[in-house]
């Protein structure tokens, strides 16, 4: 079963893939940074995770905006609302948007805001048109342990539960609007949800949970006992929330940003 | 090991169908050692009489008793809503709901009737949603199969085997901050033959609640994961709010009459000693299960738990209920009112001043 799940998801992949259009439209230097080689500890603990080593890396400065992802749209009809295939993208895909390729003119400000309600299949393609990639959850969780820079508090897991405790707001704030961090990265928490490459297990091995029991109980009370650390709550609940997606989901409040192999 | 003996009752359920002797059945049933009639065989074979969509009502309001008698297809659906509400006069709180207030929705159904529930987490959530509810035989309750990111939502069925008052709510990590945010309701499922009628049935809630602030601090106050950690709750509240039920809100009877009250407790912390002051609860099915106690002044109510209390009232005035943990009522708002209006009845209450 969860072969079978693997091989039509990397078919689905392929596809998808190929629908990206060949020239590669790079973003006119975009600033990217480099994280530090380190090593992730799974959220989950359980007789197969182990600290996973991260090689170093490079990736985004903020997450992709509406304006960029417009420029991908139109060199890619494929990934037009109008023509994308369910399969990749389900009914939300960019709603936001005015028309396939624009913003309401009252919508303007959102132009330097994070695109929310892609796919992963859509943030996959846009990757690669960038000759990019998505960042793995464990380049994602150590990018998102950077020391913030220019803000004060007193921890850092307060600050992401503050940000989870408030509902989104109206109108989503731009990148750059929140705080920058030791590697150079704005944004890592406290804006959006973001895409990872390794989401959810059923994609490839990077990740090592594999078992889907102990990945379900994580999040439901059984699992409780297995948590590497009890007090982590923003990190039980980026794990949850992982754990909840699937690659053609396109929800209000989740981007994502590139990352590259150095 | 509670599990290994439903599903023990279940496959005797099947057996007894499969064979369909009514002697076995009989044998079966006398030699079930305590358990009452109507639970021994929920027969799964036996085909639904219909598909009924459930009445779901906000607290203090509960469906109305259930008219039919056979086991029926009923769909039920939940939103769950992330909203800023009031928690006090002047204080704000971000709870997490059933259907957009504290506690969720009241869900009504009987012995034997195959549910089909749906969870729809609203697109404008933040954070990703499950439910587990106590009425389920199967993996969490129906946390695994429903854990929805914003703007999804999940679908699962289960059959309802035994009857009694229970708890649901959200068990989605950290399970304590989804339960301290609000997330619980109660779901009632009705033995073969409906519970005895009342005049008046109402459903009320405990839980306990953390805040940055104190007790009544102003403003919009967000949750304290170390006050929740150490158990020390500012608020304790009967359905999600400082006088939620009391005053122009309080319940309304009369006298002569009887009330039901269908009493949950989502804690996440609390154990209640739920008492009324100024009567004295003819019946108490106790942990909401099938056991009834007569004649309780105080009934344990603990977290994740619930009781179902019966009184009849015999004179007029204001009957405050409380968790008699009493700096509670007091001091932190665990307070609700039965405003009983009527005639004097001075062979049982006199006053002499
Ligand atoms: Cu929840």
């Amino acid at each position: 079963m969860e072969n079978m799940k693997r091989f039509v998801f990397l078919i689905l992949l392929f596809a998808a893939s190929i629908g990206a259009g060949a020239q590669p439209g790079r973003a006119k230097g975009k600033p990217m940074h480099t994280v530090a080689k380190g090593v992730y500890e799974p959220f989950f603990r359980t007789a197969t995770t182990m600290p996973v080593p991260v090689a170093a890396f490079r990736i985004d400065e903020y997450a992709v905006t509406n304006a960029e992802f417009i420029g991908f749209v139109k060199q890619n009809p494929a990934w037009r609302r109008s023509r994308v295939n369910r399969l990749f993208a389900d009914k939300n895909y960019l709603h936001h948007w005015a028309t396939d390729t624009t913003l309401a003119p009252a919508d303007a400000k959102l132009l330097q805001a994070p695109v929310v309600s892609v796919s992963w299949f859509a943030a996959q393609a846009y990757s690669r048109w960038q000759g990019k990639r998505l960042p793995t959850v464990a380049e994602w969780e150590l990018a998102g342990n950077g020391k913030p820079r220019n803000i004060r508090f007193d921890s850092l897991t307060d600050y992401i539960l503050d940000w989870y405790k408030r509902p989104n707001p109206k109108v989503l704030p731009p990148v750059k609007s929140t705080y920058l961090n030791q590697y150079g990265l704005y944004d890592m928490h406290g804006l959006i949800w973001e895409w990872t490459f390794d989401f959810n297990s059923f994609v490839g091995s990077t990740d090592s949970r594999g078992n889907t029991t102990d990945e379900v109980q994580a999040f439901c009370a059984a699992g409780a006992v297995n948590v590497k650390d009890k007090t982590d709550y923003a990190g039980f609940m980026r794990y949850g929330y992982r754990g909840s997606l699937k690659g053609n989901f396109c929800i209000q409040n989740l981007g994502f940003r590139c990352a590259k192999s150095i | 090991m509670r599990f290994l003996t439903k599903f023990s009752q279940v496959r005797i359920g099947l057996l007894v169908t499969a064979l369909s002797t009514s002697a076995l059945l009989l044998s079966c049933q006398e030699t079930g050692k305590d358990k009452p009639a109507d639970t021994a065989a929920v027969d799964l074979n036996a085909p639904l009489t219909g598909t009924v969509t459930a009445e779901l009502t906000d607290a203090p309001l509960v469906p109305k008793p259930l008219t039919y008698n056979t086991p029926k297809k009923v769909m039920v659906e939940l939103e769950v809503i992330e909203k800023v509400m009031k928690i006090s006069d002047d204080t704000e709180y971000t709870f997490w709901t059933f259907g957009g207030k504290v506690p969720g929705k009241f869900i009504r159904v009987r012995v034997g009737d195959l549910v089909d529930f749906t969870l729809k987490n609203a697109a404008d959530s933040k954070v990703v949603h499950n439910i587990d509810l106590h009425a389920v035989n199967g993996p969490g309750g129906g946390a695994e199969a429903t854990n929805v990111a914003p703007g999804q939502s999940a679908n699962f069925q289960f059959r309802v085997l035994q009857p009694g008052l229970f708890v649901y709510h959200c068990a989605t990590g950290p399970v304590g901050m989804h339960i301290a945010n609000g997330m619980y309701g109660l779901i009632l499922v009705e033995p073969a033959e409906g519970l005895p009628k009342v005049d008046r049935e109402f459903y009320l809630m405990q839980g306990d609640f953390y805040t940055k602030g104190k007790f009544d601090e102003k403003g919009l106050q967000p949750f304290d994961e170390e006050k929740a950690i150490k158990e020390q709750a500012d608020y304790v509240l009967f359905n999600g709010r400082v006088r939620s039920t009391t005053g122009k809100n309080a319940l309304q009877a009369n006298v002569g009459e009887n009330v039901r009250l269908f009493v949950g407790n989502g804690g996440p912390n609390l154990i209640s000693s739920f008492h009324a002051i100024g009567e004295i609860f003819d019946k108490v099915y106790m942990e909401g299960g099938s056991a009834v106690n007569h004649n309780v002044q105080t009934t344990l109510i603990p977290a994740g738990g619930s009781s179902t209390v019966e009184m009849s009232l015999q004179v007029p005035g204001v009957l405050n209920l409380v968790d008699h943990s009493i700096y509670r009522a007091f001091n932190k708002g665990a307070i609700a009112q039965i405003k009983v209006s009527g005639e004097e009845n001075p062979a049982v209450f006199k006053s002499n001043k």
